[in-house]
């Protein structure tokens, strides 16, 4: 017996890597709120680096982390899981068939994750890299794949987790300190070459994987979104209608629903905010030609679009499911003072882009008397 | 080309021109508020020949009062603005009025359609009816004093 190294230096590091960013990017997606949506997609994208990085030293790195060198054949897999059973497996030098497949299937489940998580961030948030491209309703069923694909991750995870155990525990082979120290007690060592730790290699391949994804996706994240545009907003809209509350993108609405509330404003949510017949004119062109219609955001899309009956944007279903767990008194707070007023908490909300990270809510430690009020 | 300096720059007359220029900017915003309040006199008198000048007094007793005449949710100016003109209000919605008392808030009735369209609005929200002239110049007059 000798101890030969099988996992090189860059594997390991890729593998512990993975392991502490799958995490950062489960929490943050699963439990944490959405205003940490930045830090899911810093996961994100040392995600889909280390990916790149992990497909290229499946072709370039050294025996054991080569795809080919994985015991793919279905028969082994069988033969392998049958042995289990029968408390009998022999110790694989590089991965075991059961395993190998379980390499392929975190690997397929990582990619499906990065794409449809840009194509989400893309669809929905019109941002990241694909922005430019993907339209609100492909970003919709993207969320729907996303979120399959980190179920099926997760319990690819606790297989795997389970397959460790039972090597390690009930058949009593190194798997975890070989993942560590990178190497294994073997008979006959197969490949060439396998004590060399491949650092420069590794180290090249990363480097030239990080600069290509990062410059690409710069570049790409550069080209303006596809569903939002930049809206010249008149000053005498700011001005006449941001004296009471602060004054809406005009995404957040339909043409006919702004016809509605500007025809209405002598008798607008218990109070006159008449104006003059000229002003409201102007404003009104302003409201239609850049009404939710025009527009292909989630904004416009979840609350826009759906007219109701108050004319309310704060009573269409998505704004109160996405708002029921705010307190009553947070939106009493001075910095806010109202549900209606978004920018109290939305740092964008004058661009009608509504970005999680751009979620901000106020000091709460003012919560007592606030909602005394 | 050769600029010709016909009248010599003395610096006497360049004092004299920036004082005059700056001075309609010094003086416009109680000017303005003037002119304001003398155009709602002409309307008063045009109403009632009797007319005989506006009241502090009556201009705090409308701010005050509680008519409730109008819209069920402002039964009062104070409901935005502050009791005391000269604190802070806020609207309904939340967001901050600055003090309508002319002495914290200099700039206070000096645009005329602004004036005009805000008596609209809160004396239909609060009154339920438009302002006369005279309830008008008594409200500006008092917040005038404060
Ligand atoms: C005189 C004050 C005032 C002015 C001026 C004003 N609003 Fe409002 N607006 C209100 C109040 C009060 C509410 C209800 C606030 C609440 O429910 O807390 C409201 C609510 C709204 C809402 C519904 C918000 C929701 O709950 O989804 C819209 C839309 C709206 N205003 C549009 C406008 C537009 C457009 C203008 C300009 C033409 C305008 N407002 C000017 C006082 C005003
Ligand atoms: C008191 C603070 C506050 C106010 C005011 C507020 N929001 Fe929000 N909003 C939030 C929070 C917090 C979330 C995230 C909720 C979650 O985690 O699901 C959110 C989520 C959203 C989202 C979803 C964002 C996304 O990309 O998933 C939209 C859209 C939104 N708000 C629109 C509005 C609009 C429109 C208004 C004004 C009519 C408004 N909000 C007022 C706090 C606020
Ligand atoms: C529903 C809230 C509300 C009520 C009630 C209300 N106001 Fe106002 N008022 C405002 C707002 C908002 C402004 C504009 C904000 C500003 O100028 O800072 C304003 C402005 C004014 C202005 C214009 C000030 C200027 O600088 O030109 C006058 C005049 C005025 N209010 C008079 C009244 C009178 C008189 C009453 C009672 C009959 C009243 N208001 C009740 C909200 C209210």
């Amino acid at each position: 017996m000798a101890k030969v190294m099988i996992w090189d230096l860059p594997l390991r590091l890729f593998h512990w890597l993975m392991v502490a960013t799958v995490a950062i990017a489960g929490i943050t997606g699963f439990v944490a709120p959405a205003a940490w949506l930045d830090i899911h997609l810093f996961a994100g994208y040392a995600l889909a680096i280390l990916l790149a990085f992990r497909l290229a030293w499946g072709v370039l790195g050294s025996y054991y982390s080569r795809f080919r060198s994985f015991p793919l054949a279905p028969r082994s897999a069988f033969r392998h899981l049958r042995s289990l059973l029968r408390n009998s497996a022999a110790a694989h030098t590089g991965h075991n068939p059961v395993g190998a497949w379980m390499i392929i299937a975190v690997l397929f489940l990582l990619l499906a994750l990065v794409l449809s998580g840009l194509i989400v961030l893309g669809g929905q948030e019109n941002l990241g890299p694909l922005g430019f491209l993907v339209d609100f309703q492909t970003g919709w069923r993207a969320a729907a794949l996303h979120e399959i694909a980190a179920w099926g991750l997760a319990g690819a995870i606790a297989v795997h987790l389970l397959g460790v155990f039972v090597e390690a525990r009930l058949l009593r082979h190194p798997v975890v300190s070989a993942m560590i120290t990178g190497n294994k007690l073997v008979t006959r060592a197969k490949a060439k070459g396998q004590g060399r730790s491949y650092k420069a290699r590794g180290l090249t391949l990363f480097t030239i994987a990080a600069l290509m994804l990062l410059g690409g996706g710069k570049m790409l994240a550069s080209i303006p979104a596809s569903g939002w545009k930049p809206v010249q907003t008149p000053a005498v809209y700011s001005a006449e209608c941001g004296d009471c509350h602060d004054a809406y993108h005009p995404s957040l609405r339909t043409a006919a629903s702004w016809r509605g509330i500007m025809s209405g404003l002598s008798d607008h949510y218990g109070e006159d905010a008449s104006l003059d017949a000229e002003t409201a004119a102007a404003m009104g062109a302003f409201l239609a030609a850049n009404a939710a219609e025009t527009f292909d955001t989630e904004a416009a899309w979840r609350m826009g679009r759906i007219d109701t009956k108050s004319l309310r944007i704060t009573d269409t279903p998505y704004w109160t499911a996405r708002h029921a767990g705010i307190a009553d008194g947070v939106f009493k707070l001075s910095s806010v003072g109202s549900k209606v007023n978004c920018n109290g908490c939305h740092r964008d909300a004058a661009s009608g882009r509504f970005a999680d990270q751009d979620i901000h809510l106020p000091n709460l430690s003012k919560l007592p008397n606030g909602s005394q009020k | 080309m050769k600029i010709r300096i016909i009248v010599p720059l003395h610096p006497k007359l360049i004092i004299a021109v920036l004082a005059l220029s700056l001075l309609p900017i010094q003086g416009s915003a109680s000017e303005l508020r003037q002119q304001i309040i003398a155009g709602f006199a002409q309307d008063a008198k045009l109403k009632n020949s009797g007319f005989a000048g506006f009241s502090a007094g009556r201009g705090q007793t409308l701010f005050l009062s509680k008519p409730a005449t109008g819209k069920p949710d402002t039964p009062s100016c104070t409901t935005c603005h502050s009791i005391n003109p000269a604190a802070k209000g806020q609207t309904r919605a939340g967001k901050e009025i600055a003090p309508m008392a002319v002495s914290k808030t200099p700039e206070r009735f000096t645009d005329s359609k602004k004036v005009e369209k805000w008596f609209r609005r809160n004396c239909k929200s609060v009154l339920g009816r438009i302002c006369t002239a005279l309830e008008k110049g008594d409200f500006v007059t008092f917040m005038s004093n404060q």
